[in-house]
């Protein structure tokens, strides 16, 4: 399914997309081999240094140039983001006749002026080097953001940064598929959650399955706070131009402080599903601009509503599963 | 008991000692209390006196993230202030231990207080924009607070007597 500017788009330019939406990966010979470099940066923002940004910058980018056996590109790291009403500039990628192809970058956000996350400056890093892939490598006229394009670079990202895989779809293939069908997944949680705990005792509700592993009117005591945390989340986008969005919990010290065990788990799914019905009516009432509002999480960079979404998504399975788990005795 | 007002004109010093009583305060008002006697409520509608303790807990956290927003924004972030009541429902603040949530209170309170030790002096003057006080600088919020901290032992205490 294309993107709406698809129909603006002339035929030949259609086509163009087309061969961007048919390749859905791009394969490091040895990704292995980058991962030096990929801590190099991680390194290199932690000291909020723009040179040593802008070095392990050129460094990571030459590694995937040279692996991918593409002409490099200049690499330039500014401070802030330009900003202005229609957002913030994360990265940047141009071409100029008779000039060599040139990426830039941002390491600070527009108005607090923070460090970006490492995995926002890296999904942005990719994104850019995904706009010189295009040519140098697929040799398309154009270079489109098309579907394939958005899994080109998640394809370069998992390669790069090695996370524990998870049999469930994650936050990227939520953050792939639709409103609807991330809202449907959302509305569909509390009566799964329902069937999982149906016909349990209290004690074996209040059991954990092992020393350190929630037990099942654990993970819905979680599932109904942060539901709540969720839904100010939403309130503060909404009413503030770029909020920062402080820490929460940790989830753990919330279990532990709110004293999950001793909460009454048919409770408690009651007040997750009151919470969810509540974030369900705000998320159908925005608009689609509202949705890509966001705000500035310290650690995980910027978030925007539509981003939420496709966390809560993921969110919902990964508690479901543990929570199937945690009934059968499982940690 | 003093009001806000009088609590605004108190110096800054004053006011952070009430905030270190309170932890002591509360843990003294409950010492030996049965937990029957702890759960249970004055009235359909007034708060038991664990529910206090659990309540004093859960504002500290919310003021510890306004804090910190207040102090990450460049601008003055809007705060609402949470429904109480409904938090005291769904976290099921009568089926708590009161011990337990007295320590978790301490601990955060702590946290507060070191916080408030950190600040500069344009630190203290941050202030966010609340939907019925206007805008309210962290100093405050140290008002706020101490006056809150009074406000809710005073609840304990009746509380406990099994006074509205």
């Amino acid at each position: 399914m294309p993107f709406s500017y698809y129909a603006r788009l002339t035929r030949s330019q259609q086509a163009v997309y087309r061969k961007s939406d048919e390749v859905a990966a791009v394969r490091l010979p040895n990704p292995a081999a980058l991962h030096a470099a990929v801590t190099a940066l991680t390194t290199a923002l932690a000291t909020e240094d723009r040179a040593q940004v802008q070095r392990a910058t050129e460094r990571l980018i030459r590694g995937l140039t040279d692996a991918l056996g593409v002409p490099p590109v200049q690499v330039e790291v500014l401070a802030a983001r330009p900003h202005a009403g229609w957002g913030e500039l994360h990265g940047l990628y141009t071409v100029e006749r008779g000039k060599p192809p040139k990426i830039q970058l941002w390491m600070r956000t527009a108005k607090q002026r923070r460090v970006v996350a490492f995995r926002t400056y890296l999904r942005t890093l990719l994104h850019e080097v995904g706009h010189h892939l295009d040519y140098a490598l697929l040799r398309l006229r154009d270079s489109y953001h098309t579907e394939g394009f958005y899994k080109r670079e998640s394809s370069l990202f998992h390669q790069l940064v090695a996370e524990r895989r998870t049999p469930w779809p994650t936050v990227d293939a939520w953050f792939q598929r639709t409103p609807d069908e991330r809202l449907a997944r959302l509305a569909s949680t509390p009566g799964q959650v329902a069937s999982v705990v149906e016909g349990r005792s209290e004690r074996a509700l209040a059991r954990r399955p092992a020393p350190g592993a929630w037990a099942p009117v654990e993970v819905l005591c979680h599932l109904r706070d942060t539901e709540e945390m969720f839904g100010e989340r939403f309130v503060a986008i909404l009413t503030m131009d770029e909020p920062v969005l402080p820490k929460v919990g940790p989830a753990a010290r919330w279990a532990e402080e709110r004293q999950y065990l001793r909460h009454d788990a048919a409770v408690a799914l009651a007040h997750f599903r009151r919470r969810r019905g509540e974030s369900l009516e705000a998320l159908v009432s925005m608009s689609p601009s509202d949705w890509q509002r966001g705000g500035e999480h310290p650690e995980r960079g910027r978030l925007s509503v539509d981003m939420f979404v496709a966390m809560m998504a993921w969110h919902d399975d990964n508690h479901l599963e543990q929570l199937t788990r945690a009934v059968e005795g499982q940690p | 008991m003093p009001t806000m007002e009088e609590y605004a004109k108190q110096p800054r010093e004053q006011r952070m000692q009430r905030l270190t009583r309170t932890a002591d305060e509360l843990a003294a008002a409950v010492k030996g209390q049965s937990d029957a006697v702890l759960s249970r409520r004055p009235d359909a509608k007034n708060w038991a006196a664990k529910e206090i303790v659990c309540h004093l807990r859960d504002a500290e956290e919310a003021f510890g993230g306004r804090f910190e927003q207040i102090l990450a924004m460049d601008t003055d972030p809007k705060v609402g202030g949470p429904n109480a009541d409904r938090i005291a429902e769904e976290r099921q603040y009568l089926r708590n231990d009161t011990t337990d949530a007295l320590a978790a209170f301490r601990r955060r309170r702590q946290e507060t207080l070191e916080v408030f030790g950190k600040l500069t002096p344009a630190q203290w003057d941050k202030g966010a924009i609340h939907p019925v006080r206007g805008r309210i600088t962290i100093d405050g919020f140290l008002t706020l607070m101490a006056w809150h901290d009074d406000n809710h032992l005073d609840q304990l205490a009746r509380a406990l007597d099994g006074r509205a």
